[in-house]
């Protein structure tokens, strides 16, 4: 009776904390977060070319992924349509975790594009920072611009396909 | 209070034994993610560095073939992008090679998920969401269960009228002393 009560404890608990498993999306190898709803891709060189226009808007774009964040898995970058453009793709720390193995592939995410300017003292801890990554000196007063930097606030992707 | 106590034994004696696994995965993983800065918890790299002759910065679809050709014969490549004029990448699995077009340095990139830590660190942080959610939460409540039943296990001076209050007061004093200090002062 006792085993019981154990047994029927743990089913409880278990039920209090399941979540509704994802729709399985037959065209994605791989659903991040809530997925894409949209339809309708959003070339990446448009919003590069004209960004105040597109600064607010929920969009979808698609490429290759073809960077990610080594340290949480929060970002990865997707080629435009255009050589040597690209977007940062960017979710909350742990919200959805994008692994190595997704570089490559075609990644279709939907999120809201933002215009993000930074102060000075920003600008240059974040380049001081990126030196640092890639091993370079920095001098922080060889900064005297403002960076302005654009990127999906993402709510969802697909992993389109891994390997062609 | 006697049957509460025989209840809160029995209770502590079986989930705790259920608990063991899940606490070392939990135990462990945390430990590692807790230094992601130190360490990369999940993935072992590697970085290879060699020369092929330069390729030179024509149109991608001119040296793809080429390039692929000289960093290995017959690569079997996922995707490419061409990240500046003089920059190349390949992606494979497990991999990116970074081909340098004007000079032929070559940095090849690889990844491998850690044994044990990739699956261990996968559970702690939930990241396959669905049915792990309901396990996770019902590890915690077992937690919380084995905590609260604990503290009537043992009688005396030392139960929670002597030692054991005291060092139950030390384990609310620190995590609350901490969040003090580094948030409100």
């Amino acid at each position: 009776m006792r085993w019981l009560m154990l047994v029927a404890l743990l089913f409880v608990l278990v039920g209090c904390g399941s979540e509704k498993a994802e729709e399985a999306n037959i065209e994605a190898a791989k659903t991040f977060g809530d997925g894409v709803t949209l339809t309708e891709v959003t070339a990446i060189s448009d919003m590069l070319a004209d960004p105040e226009k597109f600064d607010g808007q929920t969009v979808l774009v698609e490429g290759a992924a073809v960077a990610v964040c080594e340290h949480r898995g929060c970002w990865f970058a997707i080629a435009s349509d255009v050589e040597g453009e690209t977007l940062r793709f960017k979710v909350e720390d742990g919200v959805m975790v994008f692994t190595p193995d997704i570089v490559g592939g075609i990644m279709r995410a939907e999120g809201v594009f933002t215009v993000n300017t930074l102060d000075l003292e920003t600008t240059r801890k974040i380049c001081a920072h990126n030196a640092e990554e890639a091993g370079e000196e920095f001098d922080p007063e060889s900064i005297t611009e403002c960076m302005t930097y654009y990127q999906v606030a993402g709510t969802g992707a697909v992993l389109l396909k891994a390997v062609e | 209070m006697k049957k509460f106590r025989k209840v809160c034994r029995w209770l502590h004696q079986h989930l705790g034994f259920l608990a063991v696994g899940l606490t070392l995965v939990y135990g462990i993983s945390g430990i590692a993610v807790n230094h992601a800065h130190h360490w990369d918890a999940n993935y072992q790299r590697g970085v290879e560095v060699f020369m092929i002759e330069p390729a030179g910065t024509g149109p991608t679809v001119d040296l793809l073939p080429v390039v692929i050709d000289r960093v290995k014969p017959a690569l079997e490549i996922k995707n490419s992008w061409r990240q500046e004029v003089d920059i190349i990448q390949l992606f494979v699995e497990g991999g990116q090679y970074d081909v340098n077009l004007l000079t032929g340095e070559v940095i090849y990139k690889t990844f491998k998920e850690r044994t044990m830590f990739y699956d261990m660190n996968f559970m702690h942080l939930n990241t396959g969401k669905s049915v792990w959610t309901g396990i996770a939460d019902a590890f915690a409540g077992l937690l919380i269960i084995l905590a609260l039943t604990g503290i009537f296990l043992v009688r005396g001076s030392k139960g929670l009228k002597g030692r054991g209050g005291i060092l139950m007061g030390l384990g609310f004093f620190l995590p609350l002393i901490y969040i003090v200090l580094e948030r409100y002062l």
